[in-house]
């Protein structure tokens, strides 16, 4: 398998403060990497790092084997989906102008190919055509985090950086994005790498987990492995809710099958 | 009141019309130059925040300055006029065009703009995409104070000579028409309120979001601009008809009517256009540098303050020296003094008439016997200056029994109601024409004299020689009385200077 990004030895301080240290990590293309740890750990940090919005102290970090200093910082951030918490969409533009912002930095002319990319993404993630012309105020919070998401993607990005994206909807909005977005993954083969802070939509979502505490990686594996066999006791901590909502005794854990797919997993959180 | 503003201005509609259009000419130049500049500096320290705080310290300290010394800074860099003007507003308009944009752009949503960051926007991409945009409501706020701001500080531009309607109200308030000042006044506030409503309209419809609002803006946006061009496309026609002669006049009622006859007379006798600049604050300092830079062709100027003045000496003016005082102009400026109107703006003594006959006296020699029975009246600085009081006294030997200081406008009250004997005058003061006194002749010259007459530049009589014609017509017209009758007539009458300017020419059938 390629990889589509990698972090090498990355410390980042602000001052005296070191928020990542011997942070190493590879990731391979098509994956789903979920993020989790505690508050202020370095979650956003090292999210960041991917698309140049925060440089690393020291370490190097590659895309696509290139490392990006090397880069285009606006090449580069244009080639990579980004959505924040909040979906953060431009107050000024209606839905359409918002998706199409993007396709728009890279190619102003080919106005045509801009519509269609904006009415199919707007389809894969579930608006109908008549809210084109509505500006984000208008729109419902589960409306807007669509618009975010088809914004991210609208440039067919290799790479989807999303930041606690569902932070702010409603539990059932959430379920329905959160399938959605699994929806896309599988079907476009894009690498995401997917901030959270609730245990089971990181179990849900990822086809690996990366569990990180106080600027260091505690463990990342697969989702069954991680709920199997916990690296660390921060891991154990993270997962004991999850272990139990399978309802098997200790010993028998290893035949639950965790996988996001499954739709069996607790939709009650871990916060 | 009311009635009489009414009035005046249904009188002089043209003059207040056309008022109104240079005031709205000034103002609106200096608001694009300071929305175009302003708006480009807030953006610039928006962007490098660290020149943020010296930039609007300097600005912040330009706006402390008080306007009139701005002005007066002002006119040794860019003459009287409208260019200074419209440097004065502009700076004036600054302030709130650059802090607006700066609080405007600053305070935009940070994660806003990280987002826009991280999808791959430039920097000026994130500027005019993103930035821009959302500051307008507050960028537009701002343009809507420093508008009615820059319309209502317009009203001062006519001090240095600029058009607009502070004219009328400068007018108004030299020659003692209050009317006028009123109507000038209430101008310049229904010119502010009517900008401000179509800015607020113009502000509420940019608000509006949906796609047809849009479209309507646009068509409106299209519209207005059509307008401004037409409008601007017809003053500018309308300026460039025929060659056009500057006439400026000094902020003194009988240049007012002065400035009108020459105007009239021009116009009547030749196809030359004249633009008159009525009451020029600052006078002779002010015109007189204009004139050296063109920007004035002709004035009406008297004798003594020009050989004190303009060619700075320092003895006293009688006219033995006006040759030598004509050859100077030629020389230093080459500018010539044409048409002499005759009469004398000087300072005189003047005498009831019963006191005059009783003494028999004619001359200021004559008052030596007579002066410790009578008492001097004069203004507070007259007892101060150094050509003043006791000058006058020493050189005629006079020793009056009691001073009093008067008011200047109460002085002529005073000698009408027997409480002085002697007074110090102005030869052409209006109210003289009316009071029952006699002018003292100043037999020994202790005041210099200052006869009137037109300083003109010599190339623009060389270029229209038909001037020359209409400016001899002048010669010798106006005497003391003559003059002094007609300030009564606009400052007391509330006569108009035109009209009193016209009245006169009829009569001494200079008009056709
Ligand atoms: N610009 C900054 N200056 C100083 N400290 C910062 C800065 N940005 C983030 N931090 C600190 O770095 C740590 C990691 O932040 P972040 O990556 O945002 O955490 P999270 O895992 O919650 O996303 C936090 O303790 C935060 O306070
Ligand atoms: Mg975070």
């Amino acid at each position: 398998m390629e990889t589509a990004i990698e972090f090498k030895n990355i410390k980042k301080s602000y001052g005296e403060k070191v928020v990542l240290e011997g942070f190493n990590l590879s990731i391979e293309k098509g994956e789903f990497i979920t993020i989790i740890g505690s508050s202020g750990c370095g979650k956003t940090t090292a999210l960041k790092m991917v698309n140049g919005l925060i440089h690393p102290t020291s370490g190097d970090i590659f895309v696509d084997g290139e490392n990006i200093r090397n880069k285009n910082q606006t090449q580069l951030r244009r080639n990579i989906g980004y959505a924040i918490q909040g979906s953060v969409l431009f107050p000024h533009m209606t839905v359409e102008q918002n998706i199409s912002y993007v396709p728009n930095l890279l190619n102003k002319r080919d106005k045509e190919k801009t519509k269609n990319a904006v009415s199919k993404w707007m389809k894969i993630v579930g608006l109908s055509e008549d809210l084109k012309h509505r500006y984000p105020s208008e729109l419902s919070g589960g409306q807007q985090q669509r618009v975010g998401i088809a914004r991210a993607l609208a440039a067919s990005p290799d790479i989807l950086l999303m930041d606690e994206p569902f932070g702010a909807v409603d539990e059932i909005t959430r379920r329905q994005l959160q399938a959605e977005l699994k929806q896309i993954h599988e079907q476009t083969g894009i690498t995401v790498l997917f901030v959270t802070h609730d245990i089971s939509e990181a179990l849900k979502l990822g086809t690996k987990v990366l569990v990180m505490n106080d600027g260091k990686i505690e463990q990342f594996a697969k989702p069954e492995d991680l709920l199997r066999s916990p690296a660390t006791e921060f891991v154990k901590e993270l997962v004991k809710k999850e272990r139990r909502t399978c309802y098997l005794p200790e010993d028998q854990l290893s035949s639950c099958e965790f996988s996001g797919t499954s739709g069996k997993v607790s939709s009650f959180d871990a916060r | 009141m009311l009635q009489e503003m009414w009035f005046i201005f249904t009188d002089r509609i043209d003059f207040f019309l056309k008022l109104l259009l240079e005031h709205l000419e000034i103002s609106l130049i200096s608001i694009l130059i300071a929305i175009l500049f302003g708006g480009l500096v807030g953006i610039l320290i928006s962007e490098f925040q660290k020149t943020a705080k010296p930039t609007l310290g300097v600005i912040n300290f330009l706006y402390t300055i008080p306007s009139i010394s701005m002005l007066g800074f002002l006119i040794p860099f860019s003459g009287v006029g409208n260019a200074t003007a419209i440097i004065a507003l502009t700076v004036y308009a600054l302030l709130p065009m650059v802090r607006n944009t700066h609080t405007g752009i600053t305070n935009v949503d940070p994660a806003i703009l990280e987002a826009a960051k991280g999808m791959g926007s430039t920097r000026t991409q994130i500027l005019f995409k993103i930035k821009l945009p959302l500051a307008m409501p507050v960028i537009m706020s701002g343009i809507r104070n420093m508008v009615t701001m820059t319309i209502a500080l317009a009203g001062i531009a006519s001090f240095i000579g600029a058009g607009g309607l502070g004219v009328a109200i400068y007018r108004g308030i030299t020659t003692n028409n209050t009317a006028m000042t009123m109507v000038g006044s209430l101008l310049i506030a229904l010119l502010a309120l009517i900008m401000d409503v179509l800015l607020g309209f113009i502000e509420r419809r940019m608000n509006k979001r949906s796609v047809k609002a849009k479209k309507t803006n646009k068509v409106m946006a299209v519209a207005a601009v059509i307008v401004c061009l037409g409008i601007a496309g017809s003053v500018l026609i309308n300026t460039q008809q025929k060659d056009t002669i500057q006439i400026a006049t000094k902020p003194m009622t009988e240049q007012y009517v002065l400035g009108e006859m020459l105007d009239i007379l021009i116009e009547q006798d030749t196809n030359l256009n004249v633009e008159l600049t009525q009451g020029v604050g600052g006078g002779t300092s002010n015109i007189q540098p204009a004139m050296e830079t063109g920007e004035f062709d002709i004035y009406p100027e008297y004798t003594g303050t020009g050989w004190n003045m303009v060619l700075k000496h320092d003895g006293l003016y009688t006219e033995d020296l006006f040759d030598e005082l004509e050859k100077e102009y030629s020389e230093q400026f080459n500018m010539k003094w044409v048409g002499m109107y005759g009469f004398n703006n000087t300072y005189g003594l003047v005498v009831r008439r019963e006191i005059a006959e009783k003494y028999n006296l004619k001359t200021y020699s004559d008052l030596k016997s007579a002066a410790s029975n009578l008492t001097f009246g004069a203004e507070y600085d007259f007892f101060e200056r150094e050509d003043g009081y006791d000058a006058l006294c020493e050189t005629y030997g006079l020793n009056f029994g009691k001073t009093m200081d008067l008011d200047i406008g109460l002085k002529y009250q005073a000698i009408n109601q027997d409480k002085i004997d002697v007074m110090v005058i102005f030869t052409t003061d209006g109210q003289l024409s009316t009071s029952d006194v006699v002018v003292l002749e100043d037999d020994k010259q202790f005041y210099p004299s200052y006869i009137c007459g037109n300083v003109i530049r010599a190339e623009v009589l060389e270029e229209y020689p038909e001037l020359n014609t209409v400016l001899e017509k002048l010669n010798g017209l106006i005497t003391d009385s003559n003059m002094a009758a007609m300030n009564y007539s606009v400052e007391t009458e509330n006569k108009e200077p035109r009209d009193v300017a016209e009245d006169f020419l009829r009569s001494h059938n200079l008009l056709q």
